[in-house]
Order: structure tokens, then C-alpha cells, then sequence
């Protein structure tokens, strides 16, 4: 069963068992990989330059008259912490995208047991984490200077939260784990598995009443053209940076096994 | 050449009771599992006596009930679920029971079974000591019978998807703590609707529409995570 | 042979023409590394297979794959005419394993142990089967305690019992001899010689005499590859301990 597909649709790289995965010549991914990683970056920046140009002022917190979050009073603001916006939606739909990505290759490695799936899921999943992190930090921003409070279980914020705990838990879990084949099997059941809480943590959040404090629900009022042209630049360049990180990735990773298949041929 | 062992292989359930009844009959000659998850919860009792010891009882301490009452489960669950494999991994009794020609689910089914039972039998001692140690001078609702099903749908996730977990984190490195960092933030939306629904049937009130929708949603998550981990522990085991 | 097929009688579906074992360029790949690398071997019934080679050799990742608990990544193994990718229950009816773990559980009963596997298998009657198994192993008076409380030997022969509860064709045995005492060892030898009629055996050995001893054919592996595979009355003793010295030399460099 020694297929060697080379190139499929020029995405995927020959992953036949026997054939080299390091490749000597770049497949056309890799090539366009730091273009698109480039592109990416200049789309985000332009994002958020125009973020703070074009798009006008909004209203903060939509809340009717004077709500409290968390003991604090939040009024109808007008609030610059609003350009947070620009740059947290991007980031938080590209990380959850990533694992989106990886939850897929942790499928196909499941059903092919090829190693090359598991290590495309897990340079995915770190993706993602880079990402998530990046949204904890700038939902964290928001709130301080949104709503005024460092922390509230706010359904969106629970959710990234455990979200994070989830994506780092699958990262100790590989580190826990010795022989490579239980390895991959392990971390792509769990992937799979965060997967599918994730969604289920921000529905349970949302619609379970609470008691002690009501949740306050925030449908994000339409978007104006000044403000779709930088999030639509920051969005595409988000997801521009988050394939080209990961194509890097890969590449690297690649060379190393290459360069371990070497030395152990060298060895015999 | 002509065998002279005749063999027929069982049915699904009957495979189910063989090994149920092999775990139920171990617990019932060691009584190692119930021994330490009871000892455990009565230790977490006497934690909470300190730390609620400087609230002024009744009132307070209703408000908190539920969630406390969910975090002593969840931690005295943790220690049994870290332990359910650790009799199949010391002799190497898990390969013996792969070599038998059988669905592999099947071995997640009976595990998730007698996990859940002695996570109940926990409960049925440990959440009546709870009631006298903390809530025999508070106002509790007329309706805190209704407590027994977030109880049992909550256990029900958690002795599933523990389940999985503990076949996973039995063969890595730390695995006590392996468990926790797996385990806590994937029930985490479970622990939340139960949390909601055990308060408002203690604390009373407006509670139906609450209750019934912590509820309802719990049951969700029940049903999708058992589904995902019975379709995902044949790749578990066999790795 | 069709799934559905449901096998009562296990002497139906071993064509004499089949061998027991058929391993067809069987590799055990992950990653960079390969366990097991492009092995072919063919093993006729009633043979006794020995295996040796230095420690990362792949003998126990090849032994692993024929119990069917371990999938290889590529080629085939045909146990007896079931290919174990496709029909991988059936071929576990017809192979068992003697590790050097029990495989018991230490606070059952060896009758109890004995039951659950009798019972799983869905051996027919399997009280009396348990029952002769017992006397076979010579362990009758001690059914009824637990395995916490016996030897390292008496363990040894209890799992010897739970591997032929449903008469398997097919024995592996993967480093048997670990943790035994000398007389234990004997105890053990008598025992297999008594089952010896009729069925396949692959041994996973370190101990050289003893593997040599017991064989019918011996297969030598190095680095994941067939170093070298004989029928014991074609090889000549001394050229092969300086040939397997080589190689255990090379692969351990």
C-alpha cells in the first residue's frame, strides 16, 4: 500500500509511507507560504490602522440605560477601547478555525493512522493556541476598560477561558505520553473532543439563567462599511498569518524527521 | 484436527454483565475504590467545615450549596476515575481482555457502569452527611428532592467521559494530575447546568424554568458526550 | 470467507493448505522510525517459531501485530486463511498469548480469572473447561485463592491456562521465561510440551538454549528487518552464534 500521491491538488505534499516527506524541491504551499504570511501581516496592520482612521466611534457596551456587571456601573459609552474590537473578533474566530483544522486532521488520523495527520493537527492545534492566547488577552483588555471589571463569567469569556485550559491540556497530554503512535492516538481523541465541548460550554453558559448575576446579552448591532473594510483587512489577515505560521511550521517539522531519518540511515 | 473446545460467542450484553460483574466483584473483595472515595469526601466535608466555618450559617451557606455540594462530587469522582484502570494496566489485564474477540465498546460500557456505581453509592452516603453537617439550620426549599436528578444526570456525564479519560491518562507520564488537567475543564459546562440546577431546586423560589433548562441541557451534553466517547474508545484502548 | 460466517466448529476454517501464519512485507511504521520494516515470512501448522535479536529489533512489535493488538501500517498478516486487518475478531478466536505479564487479576480467584475468560470466549460448559484446565496446570487445589497470594511460577501457570481457554491454534509466548526460577522454567516446559500437539507457537526469547531447544524454525531480527530465517535442522550451530553475534553486535552499535 505504498501510494506515493504526489501533490494532490498541490496542497498536500506526498504522504505516501515510503517515499521521503522532507521534500527536496518545495511544494507550490511552501512557496507561497511566507508570501501569504507577508500579506497577511500587511493586511492585519492596514486592519488596524484603519480601524482607528476610518471607522467611527460606536457606542461600547449596548445597554439600555445603566446596567451593572461585576459592581460596577456601565453606562451608554462612548469608549476608544471599542478599536479592541477590530483586532479581538479576527483573532478569536481564526483560533477557533484552527482547531477547527486540526479537529479535521485528527479525524483523518484516526481513520488512516498516518503520522503525517497527527503532526499537521498538532502544529494546527499550537496555531490555534497562539491565537487563543491572543484573544484572552485582548478580550481581557476589553473588559477592563469596557466594562471595568478584570473578570466576569461572561459566556464568551468562560468559554475562551476553558477553551485555553483545553488546548493546553492537549499539549500536556502529548508531553505525557512516550511512544508516538499512543501519542497521536490520544492527543487526537482529546482534539476531537475539545472540539465538540467547546461549542456545548458557550451554549450551556449562555442559556443556563443564572440567579446571582444576569448575563448580559449583547447582539453586536450592525456594522457599518467603515467599519466592515478594516475588519474584513484584519479578518483575512488574520487567517493569511495563521496558514502561513502554520505552513512554516510544517516545513520545519518535516526537515526534522527528514534530517532524524538521516541520521538513523547513517547509523546502520 | 478436529477441536475439542466448542466455542460460540456471547452476545453484546452477555459480554457486558461478564465484565461488570468482574469490576463489581473486585470492588466488592478490595472495597478499595468505595473505601477511598468515601474517606475522601468526608476529608472535603471537614475542609468546607473550616472554610465555611466564618460565614454566618443558614442563608449564606444555601446560596453556596449547590456548587459545593457539585465541587465535592467532582473532586471525589477524580479520585475514582484515576483509579478504575489501575487494576487492568498492572498485570497487563487490558490486553487480555483485547485478545478476546469482542466490540471494544463494549469494554468502555461496562467500565462507564461501575464507575457510575460507585459514584453513586458515594453520593448516597456523602451528600446526606453534607445535609447535616451544613444545611439542618438553613432554609431549604420544599423542593430539594428534585436535587437526585442534576445528581444523576451529572454522574452519568461524568462517569462517561471519565471514563475515556482515564483509559487515556492511565498510560502517561503524572497521570493523577494528567486526569484532573484533562478532565475539569471538559465537564466544566456539565459541573455549570448542574451547579444552576441543584441551587434553585435548595434555594427555592421561581426554580422550574430554570431547573428544567439546567436540566434539559446537561441531558445534552450527556447524550453527545457518551455518543462521542462510545465512538471514540475503540481508538482510545488500542492504541 | 464471509463475516457473517458464524464459526462453531474452529476446525472448518483451517484449510490444510493454509499456512498459520503468512506475514506479507508487514511493516510497523510511525514517524521517522520503522519498527518493523518490509518482513515476510511463511509459517506451516504445528511449527514452533523462535525469534531472536537484539532489544529494539522489533520482535515484540511483530509479536504484537499477530496478536492482533497492534495494526501494522502496511502489508498483511493471515492467520490460518483470516486476514486479521479484515476479520480481525475471528482471528483473535484462534490466538493466545502468554506474556510475560499475567494478564490476571490479582484479586480474583485463579477460578475466577479462569471464568471470566472462559466466559468471554463463550467456551461452551466453561465450568469443566476451567475445571480441566486447572488439573492440567496442576493448580486444582489452589482454584479457589486469590492470584495475589501465588508465585511468580503458579501465576505463570494460571496465565498458561487463561491463554488455551478456548483451545487456540496459535500461541504466542513473549519472553515466558522472565521473573521464572529454575524449577519454575522446567514446570512451564512440561506443561507446553503437553499442549505442544497441533498448534503454532512463536516464541519472543532472550534466552538463546532455550529458544533453540524448543524450535522448529528460527527467525532472527535486526533492526526491523528478516536478518536471517531457518529451519532449526538447516542451520548449523556455531556458524549461527557467530552470525547472530554479528548481528546482535550490529544492531547494538
Amino acid at each position: 500500500m505504498a501510494q506515493t500521491n504526489k501533490n494532490r491538488r498541490g496542497q498536500m505534499p506526498s504522504r505516501g509511507q515510503t517515499a521521503s516527506r522532507g521534500q527536496t524541491a518545495l511544494s507550490t504551499a511552501d512557496k507561497i507560504a511566507p508570501v501569504i504570511l507577508v500579506l497577511g501581516a500587511i493586511l492585519s496592520v492596514l486592519g488596524f490602522v484603519l480601524a482607528f482612521t476610518i471607522a467611527p466611534p460606536v457606542n461600547g457596551a449596548r445597554v439600555d440605560g445603566i446596567a451593572i456587571i461585576g459592581d460596577q456601573m456601565v453606562g451608554n459609552q462612548m469608549l476608544f477601547s471599542q478599536k479592541i474590537f477590530y483586532f479581538h473578533m479576527p483573532v478569536a474566530i481564526t483560533s477557533f478555525l484552527a482547531l477547527g483544522v486540526a479537529a479535521f486532521y485528527e479525524i483523518r488520523y484516526l481513520m488512516t493512522k498516518d503520522s503525517d495527520y497527527d503532526l499537521k493537527a498538532h502544529l494546527a492545534t499550537e496555531v490555534s493556541l497562539v491565537f487563543v492566547v491572543m484573544v484572552m488577552f485582548s478580550g481581557e483588555m476589553w473588559e477592563r476598560f469596557e466594562w471595568g471589571v478584570w473578570w466576569t463569567w461572561d459566556p464568551r469569556l468562560t468559554t475562551y477561558f476553558i477553551l485555553m485550559l483545553l488546548v493546553i491540556g492537549y499539549f500536556v497530554l502529548r508531553a505525557a505520553v512516550d511512544d508516538p503512535e499512543k501519542r497521536a492516538s490520544y492527543a487526537s481523541v482529546f482534539g476531537i473532543i475539545t472540539f465538540i465541548d467547546v461549542p456545548i460550554c458557550f451554549m450551556i453558559t449562555r442559556l443556563v439563567p443564572s440567579s446571582v448575576h444576569p448575563t448580559i446579552f449583547r447582539t453586536d448591532s450592525g456594522l457599518s462599511t467603515e467599519m466592515m473594510i478594516p475588519l474584513m483587512c484584519a479578518m483575512f489577515g488574520m487567517l493569511f498569518i495563521s496558514y502561513g505560521l502554520f505552513r512554516w511550521r510544517l516545513r520545519t517539522e518535516r526537515a526534522q524527521e527528514e534530517l532524524d531519518r538521516m541520521k538513523q540511515t547513517l547509523d546502520e | 484436527m478436529a477441536r475439542s473446545v466448542q466455542v460460540k460467542t456471547p452476545s453484546t450484553f452477555t459480554e457486558y454483565k461478564i465484565l461488570l460483574g468482574k469490576d463489581l466483584r473486585r470492588e466488592f473483595r478490595t472495597k478499595e475504590m468505595l473505601t477511598s472515595m468515601g474517606i475522601y469526601s468526608i476529608l472535603v466535608l471537614v475542609v468546607y467545615g473550616a472554610a465555611l466555618s466564618q460565614s454566618s450559617q443558614g442563608v449564606d451557606v444555601l446560596q453556596m450549596s449547590g456548587g459545593l455540594l457539585w465541587a465535592l462530587i467532582v473532586f471525589t469522582s477524580l479520585l475514582g476515575l484515576n483509579r478504575s484502570f489501575e487494576h487492568e494496566k498492572e498485570n497487563g489485564c487490558l490486553d487480555g481482555l483485547l485478545l478476546v474477540p469482542m466490540d471494544r465498546s463494549v469494554i468502555f460500557l461496562a467500565k462507564a457502569t461501575s464507575n457510575l456505581l460507585f459514584m453513586l453509592v458515594v453520593e448516597v452516603i456523602a451528600v446526606p452527611l453534607y445535609f447535616f453537617f451544613f444545611l439542618t439550620g438553613a432554609p431549604v426549599s420544599d423542593s430539594w428532592p428534585l436535587l437526585v436528578w442534576p445528581l444523576i444526570v451529572g454522574t452519568i456525564g461524568m462517569a462517561g467521559i471519565g471514563t475515556l479519560l482515564s483509559t487515556i491518562t492511565v498510560n502517561t507520564r503524572g497521570k493523577d494530575v494528567m486526569l484532573a488537567v484533562l478532565f475539569i475543564p471538559l465537564i466544566f459546562p456539565l459541573l455549570y447546568a448542574c451547579v444552576s440546577a441543584a441551587t434553585v431546586v435548595l434555594v427555592g423560589g421561581d426554580w422550574q424554568t430554570t431547573y428544567l433548562t439546567s436540566l434539559a441541557l446537561a441531558g445534552g451534553y450527556d447524550v453527545i458526550m457518551l455518543l462521542l466517547s462510545w465512538v471514540l474508545y475503540g481508538y482510545v484502548i488500542s492504541a | 470467507m464471509p463475516a457473517s460466517d458464524v464459526q462453531t466448529d474452529q476446525a472448518t476454517d483451517q484449510p490444510a493448505d493454509q499456512p498459520a501464519i503468512l506475514v506479507d512485507h508487514v511493516s510497523k511504521i510511525f514517524g521517522s522510525r520503522r519498527a518493523v520494516d518490509d518482513l515476510s515470512l511463511s509459517i506451516p501448522h504445528g511449527a514452533f517459531l523462535s525469534i531472536f535479536g537484539p532489544n529494539g529489533a522489533g520482535k515484540t512489535t511483530l509479536l504484537r501485530m499477530l496478536a492482533t493488538l497492534s495494526r501494522p501500517s502496511e502489508g498483511r498478516i493471515v492467520l490460518g486463511g483470516i486476514d486479521i486487518k479484515e476479520h480481525p475478531e475471528q482471528a483473535r478466536e484462534h490466538v493466545g498469548l502468554i506474556s510475560h505479564r499475567s494478564m490476571l487479576y490479582d484479586d480474583l480467584t485463579a477460578y475466577e480469572n479462569l471464568m471470566i475468560a472462559a466466559r468471554l470466549y463463550g467456551v461452551e460448559n466453561p465450568d469443566a473447561r476451567v475445571r480441566k484446565l486447572l488439573d492440567a496446570v496442576e493448580l486444582s487445589h489452589r482454584s479457589m485463592d486469590v492470584v495475589r497470594t501465588f508465585s511468580r511460577g503458579m501465576t505463570q501457570r494460571i496465565s498458561i491456562a487463561r491463554a488455551l481457554v478456548a483451545d487456540p491454534d496459535l500461541v504466542l509466548l513473549d519472553e515466558p521465561y522472565s521473573g521464572l526460577d529454575p524449577h519454575a522454567v522446567d514446570v512451564f516446559d512440561q506443561i507446553i510440551a503437553t499442549v505442544r500437539e497441533g498448534r503454532t507457537f512463536v516464541m519472543v526469547s532472550h534466552d538463546m538454549d532455550k529458544g533453540l531447544a524448543a524450535c522448529s524454525h528460527v527467525l532472527v531480527m535486526a533492526r526491523g528487518r528478516k536478518a536471517a530465517f531457518a529451519k532449526k535442522e538447516e542451520i548449523d550451530f556455531d556458524a549461527f552464534s557467530a552470525f547472530y553475534k554479528k548481528t546482535v553486535g550490529m544492531g547494538v552499535a
